[in-house]
């Protein structure tokens, strides 16, 4: 008669390299939580012009914004920030041509970025290009 | 007589390649992914509707004291348009994106003249921004 002989063989990973499987898992998780994919917003904007006269007549949206977070100014009027895609998106409407679309962002020099990047947004969610305009630096010589 | 010692044998065991495979890769994969501005100090500033902004040649940061930083390197404004041209060169489509970090409260007169003059080296800007949660 023949016996088998059970040969059951232990199977665990060794206590030695529990340390280094932990260190490993640490470092994998930690490098998952660390990486996080950069985010954020696409804007083309035209490149300026030195010589900004226009050739053709062509009436472009002006919005001018400083340091005060809940106004603006469109075209010379001062309209609450909540209230600028309305008014805009009604500017808009009536323009057809891609120039005409045009709406220039004048900002003084206090106007904070996350201001700038809130407004822009609504300009560009109303259909409106964006370009920037500078307040230009002049040196006049008195003599 | 001289007894000549028994040379000893330094092999790496072969039960921790798979270790040393596993490091190395995690290592690598940090190398690629982290940037070079990864140290600089700025809070971006939140809007509705952001994508991923991928990856670019060119990285521009405004730190909190308002200084620039063209791939983590400190540069002024002047030098900055020629830079970017420099590091976009003959680049077509995506690859002219360039990134703009700028911190939250920077002010018009910093992050004004970035965006003209990444516009006037013919870059792609993608404000880097973080996603407004209500």
């Amino acid at each position: 008669m023949k016996v088998r002989r059970k040969c059951k063989l232990l199977v665990e990973p060794p206590s030695s390299a529990t340390g280094d499987i932990a260190f490993n898992l640490i470092v994998f998780f930690l490098v998952c939580a660390s990486i996080q994919p950069d985010s954020g917003r696409s804007q083309e904007i035209p490149k300026s012009e030195e010589n900004q006269e226009q050739k053709e007549e062509v009436e472009n949206i002006e919005v001018a914004l400083t340091g005060n977070l809940n106004t603006i100014s469109l075209n010379g009027d001062t309209v609450r920030t909540s209230e600028l895609r309305g008014r805009l998106t009604q500017l808009l409407k009536a323009k057809t041509r891609p120039q005409d679309k045009i709406v220039i962002v004048k900002s003084k020099i206090d106007t904070p970025y996350h201001h700038w990047i809130d407004v822009t947004t609504e300009i560009e969610q109303s259909g409106g290009q964006i370009t920037i305009q500078r307040e230009e630096q002049q040196t006049i010589q008195v003599q | 007589m001289k007894i000549s010692r028994r040379p000893l044998a330094a092999n790496v065991p072969s039960m921790a390649m798979g270790d040393i495979a596993f490091n190395l890769l995690i290592f690598f994969v940090i190398l690629a992914k982290a940037t070079d501005d990864s140290h600089l100090q700025w809070d971006p500033a939140e809007t509705t509707d952001v994508t991923r902004a991928g990856a670019a040649k060119v990285s521009i940061v405004i730190d909190a004291e308002s200084k620039y930083y063209l791939n983590g390197q400190q540069v002024g404004i002047a030098q900055l348009a020629p830079q970017i041209e420099q590091i976009l060169g003959g680049s077509t489509g995506d690859d002219r994106r360039v990134l703009l970090k700028v911190h939250r409260n920077a002010t018009a007169n910093h992050f004004e003249p970035i965006i003209e003059a990444v516009s006037e080296a013919g870059g792609t800007i993608m404000h880097v921004l973080e996603e407004k949660r209500n």
